[in-house]
């Protein structure tokens, strides 16, 4: 196309959402970011060189500190890392196109955040509590212990295979606990994959700013009652990364 | 406003952390793959950058994953659970902080959160946690 610079699109919020002097964006140096309005709407956008590669951990970061910071403030909608567009116009083509869509997407998430909850089993208790559970894995784990792999081999994948599928059975149990237990705190709740073989909990939730709180507590409470099986983290407040469906606002 | 990496309460159960203050591992996951397509085909004017290739872990149970697994059962100690003995317990500390180091690369770029965006109505300096748009719209 000829030219040196696009614009990087982190997301879309409404107009009256003003970047702040320090908000720093991809890129080195790091971009600055502006808004660019249409409508009701802006897109928070910084100039990118075309020829850098993006995706450094540095820019992964400032996309999500710009986000997360921004939600925190007003509703945005996360647009898809590394969408770069060609300048001005095109941005405000895009806003225009969808201007209803976005707009009314953004009063939805008026006053919500994302918060992440994502815990992991501590190796050790969760299979001491499997082998005190279940004799025929208790009874493998005998066949196994001390004895060298290429003798066990056999029993070691079937023990493993169990262990495998009690995690897998165990999150499934902890994921809708975790929903359970802030039941009326949160207005949605979309599970994630797990991203780890022992992987507890993965679960997204949106939660009004109102609602905080009470919704940290809860989560505290969940986590209490496991302290010894999971290492659980609260993650947020986030921009609502898992409650913008990638196709649904865009056709 | 959300500051540094981890935190809690002492003894809580629960680990703090912020958004974007995350390790790589935790922004990785939370980012990619979401938000908002804006598809090439749609819009001409979506330019193709080069992006540097960002791998989300994907856990597929393997024979890998069973034999590393058996391996930790031979290694446990055959004590009932709930008799631990003292160097069982460190070695579960030790192994829960060297987990948490691995993977917060960041730690400098947490301590650095501050609003990104403030309101162009009020300004927005008072540290409140709470929104500060101006709801008349």
């Amino acid at each position: 196309m000829g030219q040196e610079t696009g614009l990087f699109i982190y997301g879309i919020v409404p107009s009256d959402v003003e970047p702040t002097p320090d908000a720093e964006g991809v890129g080195t140096p790091p971009g600055e970011v502006l808004a660019i309005r249409h409508g009701e709407l802006a897109a928070l956008v910084s100039e990118a060189g075309l020829e850098e590669p993006l995706g450094r951990p540095a820019d992964l970061t400032a996309y999500e500190r710009l986000l997360d910071g921004t939600a925190e403030v007003a509703p945005v909608l996360p647009v898809r890392f590394g969408t770069v567009v060609t300048g001005e116009d095109a941005v405000h083509d895009l806003l225009a196109a969808h201007h209803d869509r976005f707009a009314d997407a953004l009063a939805e998430f008026e006053d919500r955040v994302q918060y992440t909850v994502h815990g992991r089993f501590d190796e050790r208790e969760f299979i001491g509590e499997l082998l005190a559970g279940d004799p025929d894995a208790a009874a493998l784990a005998d066949q196994v212990r001390g004895r060298p792999e290429v003798e066990s081999r056999e029993q070691r994948i079937r023990l493993g295979e169990m262990i495998s599928q009690a995690v897998e059975l165990r999150r499934e149990a902890e994921n809708r606990a975790a929903v359970d237990a802030v039941d009326g705190l949160v207005v949605a709740d979309s599970p994630r994959q797990p991203s780890h073989e022992l992987d507890a909990v993965n679960v997204a939730f949106l939660v009004r700013v109102d609602d905080e709180e009470e919704f940290v507590r809860a989560v505290e409470e969940f986590a209490e009652q496991r302290r010894d099986l999971i290492r659980m983290r609260l993650i947020g407040p986030l921009a609502p990364y898992d409650f913008v469906s990638a196709h649904q606002l865009v056709e | 406003m959300s500051v540094a990496a981890t935190t809690g309460s002492p003894g809580s159960a629960l680990e703090r952390t912020g958004g974007g203050g995350s390790g790589l591992s935790d922004v990785v996951e939370t980012v990619l793959d979401k938000g908002v397509v804006i598809d090439a085909q749609v819009s001409v004017a979506v330019v193709g950058i080069q992006l540097l290739e960002i791998n989300a872990r994907v856990v597929v149970a393997s024979i890998e994953t069973y034999l590393r697994f058996a391996d930790t059962v031979d290694r446990m100690d055959i004590v009932p659970k709930d008799q631990k003995t003292l160097p069982d317990l460190v070695d579960g500390v030790a192994g829960a902080a060297a987990k948490g180091r691995a993977v917060s690369g960041l730690g400098k770029a947490a301590q650095e959160i501050s609003g990104a965006v403030a309101d162009s109505i009020r300004g927005g300096d008072d540290g409140e946690r709470r929104r500060r748009r101006s709801r008349e719209r």
